[in-house]
């Protein structure tokens, strides 16, 4: 809550900062704003949980940890645009300060009591996502990119609002805890329009997270994005939005289970199937990652489907593995890209850019070696933990084994093309000389290994 | 006065739905049944108001010269404002005229005249595309007509309503009081946008010009 108002102001702050002659104090600033929110987010903890002006912003410890994942990804990209606005005439100002502005909308999804908090909380974060998508202005993919995320986004979140109005017809409150309220009454004589209103609902949130059959705009906006806001989109949107929906499933509907669990166990095979055997023929590395966050989202909504006692858990160990790895794997990414992009333009994020890796860079093959294997969900890292808390859940609902099969050959599908990376990495020969690594850099990809193998050998250290 | 509208007002809800009791047997004992022309006055204007809505979208789409289909919004946007009106809702349909009908819709007009859109630049879809689109849409479209068809909206007491909730007094205590916080941050919306649409349309050293 305390952090809301302070992104807000820091993103003021750091908009007027922009008008010094010296870019430089930029970067250090934004970090120390998102570290500021970051402290001040855990300034409730010991606090039982409460809701906050006027029942617009529920606060308990699950949502804290949301955001804390989230202001924890953010402070990791962030800290990797360095160098990334000096290079052009660009306005690294208003890059940051759009970024604190979409962390205040990704927290506001993450607690929000009251559906107009949720659509203003998506709105925020989009409207920032449709701008970074589009900040490099003379590539004409990032162009294409916004233009088309802009417009399908506009045209989901229309949908969502379409749910709402539907959702208030219903209940006549706009208030989580009111429509649970409803839920709970008329069980049996439940409007018609509540459920189509939470349909539509869950089908703008769904395309805001990228599930199938809403998933066609993430492959070409992750292409065409500057990699930096690839990273941001697929860890903090990702995360926030699969707050929101379970704050809304588990907040108002968990009373109308028997209506809603089939339409998300049908969406999550889809994800699951449609994510990892498309990842297979991808040959760029920015596209493979698009389809693996579409196939991330697909384990995400697996526990969602379940929604069991301990689906909070397994969502917030997921989503952190998730961004810890993914944030390491486009540093990487970007390590090599830019090297290579000096010399020659074309392929430069393909899988043939890692070639040779492992002799020219060594702590950047580890890096992107752990960061692969916990997406992989191998043993050891933190992505085997969360794939293992949220196959738990799935079996504590019992009657979902079906959907545990199908998830567990998939993730065998998913071995097969993250190890590609690794082949590529260690196997194949490639260019040689040292390839060289700014050390700002590489402090933000050890931190990030580091975490992901420390929650791999010690997973209880969360809870 | 009071009883005029607090009638129509109850009378309203029944208008969409079929279902409810109001239409389906006007009960002769209600004491509203005085306003009998009046009834039926609000009730041709909301049919009227749907009907010329109802139209004028469908034009919005299917006309082929953009600067019509614009033409034709703003004729939507009207209706929708008088409908708001008959929901009692003043404050909103005057911002609706004000900022849709009025602003957004000739800010609309001026690009459309400026980009100088021609005919023929369309691009044409296939023929499964728009079977596809059709099914799809009209699924939706099924659904929900089926679920507005079986929907019973609450009704309210007409003694205890406040006819004056959507005067702009209200508004602003509702506003300010409860939805406080969300007023507030739909501000950092609007400097998002702003900032964005400065930073994407600014040019830039080196810029091709168009």
């Amino acid at each position: 809550m305390l952090s809301i108002i302070l992104l807000s102001i820091f993103g003021i702050v750091v908009l007027f900062l922009g008008f010094q002659k010296s870019k430089n104090i930029l970067l250090p600033a934004t970090l120390l704003c998102i570290a500021i929110a970051f402290a001040a987010n855990f300034v409730h903890w010991n606090d039982a949980p409460g809701l906050y002006f006027k029942e617009m912003l529920f606060e308990n410890r699950l949502t804290m940890s949301f955001s804390a994942i989230v202001l924890l990804s953010a402070f990791l990209v962030v800290a990797l645009t360095r160098g990334f606005a000096d290079d052009e005439a660009a306005q690294p100002a208003e890059y940051y300060a759009i970024i604190l502005f979409s962390l205040v909308g990704a927290i506001m999804m993450i607690g929000f009591d009251n559906l107009i908090m949720l659509f203003l909380g998506v709105e925020i974060l989009s409207v920032s996502m449709y701008v970074l998508t589009g900040s490099d202005k003379r590539n004409l993919r990032s162009n294409e990119a916004a233009l088309k995320y802009f417009l399908m986004g506009a045209f989901a979140t229309g949908i969502m609002l379409f749910g709402i109005a539907l959702l208030y017809g219903a209940t006549g409150s706009f208030n989580l805890t009111d429509i649970r309220g409803y839920v709970g009454t008329n069980s049996f004589s439940i409007s018609t329009l509540l459920y189509v209103g939470l349909l539509l609902v869950l089908i703008g949130m769904l395309f805001k997270v990228s599930a199938a059959p809403f998933h066609f705009w993430t492959p070409d906006v992750y292409d065409g994005a500057p990699t930096v806001f690839t990273a941001f989109m697929s860890t903090i949107v990702k995360t926030a939005g699969f707050a929101a929906i379970y704050r809304l499933l588990s907040g108002s509907f968990e009373g109308i289970y028997n209506f809603w669990w089939f339409t998300l166990a049908a969406i999550t095979i889809l994800t699951l199937v449609v994510g990892n055997i498309t990842a297979v023929y991808q040959q760029s590395f920015k596209r493979m990652m698009a389809y693996s966050s579409i196939s991330h989202a697909g384990y995400l909504l697996l526990s969602l489907t379940a929604m069991t006692a301990q689906t909070p858990d397994a969502i917030v160990f997921y989503s952190l593995a998730y961004s810890l790895a993914t944030v390491s794997a486009f540093g990487v990414l970007m390590a090599v890209a830019r090297e290579k992009s000096v010399q020659s333009h074309e392929n430069a994020e393909d899988f043939e850019a890692f070639n040779g890796l492992g002799k020219r860079n060594p702590l950047l093959a580890f890096v992107l070696t752990v960061s692969m294997l916990s997406l992989a969900g191998i043993p050891l890292t933190a992505g085997f933990w969360g794939k293992f808390f949220i196959f738990g859940t799935i079996v504590e609902r019992g009657n979902l084994i079906w959907m545990l099969i199908v998830a567990i050959l998939m993730s065998a599908v998913g071995i097969y093309y993250y190890f590609k990376v690794i082949i590529a990495t260690y196997m194949k020969d490639g260019e040689t000389g040292a390839l060289r690594v700014p050390p700002f850099y590489r402090i933000v990809l050890i931190v990030s290994t580091t975490l992901t193998l420390l929650f791999g050998l010690i997973p209880k250290l969360l809870s | 006065m009071v009883y005029d509208i607090l009638y129509f007002n109850k009378h309203h809800t029944s208008y969409t739905i079929h279902h409810t009791p109001y239409t389906t047997h006007h009960t002769p004992h209600t004491p509203y049944i005085i306003h009998q022309d009046f009834k039926t006055m609000a009730d041709k204007l909301f049919y009227f108001l749907s009907f010329l809505a109802l139209l004028s979208a469908m034009m919005v789409v299917t006309a082929k010269n953009p600067i019509h289909s614009v033409l034709y919004l703003i004729l939507t946007f009207f209706c929708l404002s008088g409908h708001y009106v008959l929901l009692n809702a003043q404050f909103v349909a005057v911002v609706n005229i004000i900022v849709y009908a009025g602003a957004i819709m000739v800010l609309f007009l001026f690009v459309i005249m400026f980009l100088n859109l021609k005919q023929d630049d369309e691009e044409a879809k296939t023929n499964l595309t728009k079977i596809a689109a059709t099914i799809v849409g009209g699924t939706l479209g099924v659904i929900l007509v089926a679920v507005f068809r079986k929907a019973q909206l609450g009704t309210y007491n007409p003694y205890s309503f406040n006819s004056q909730v959507g005067m702009v007094e209200n508004l602003g205590e509702v506003l300010y009081n409860d939805y406080l916080l969300p007023f507030e941050l739909a501000s950092v919306l609007f400097l998002i946008a702003m900032v964005g649409a400065v930073m994407l349309a600014k040019r830039e050293v080196g810029d091709r010009h168009f």
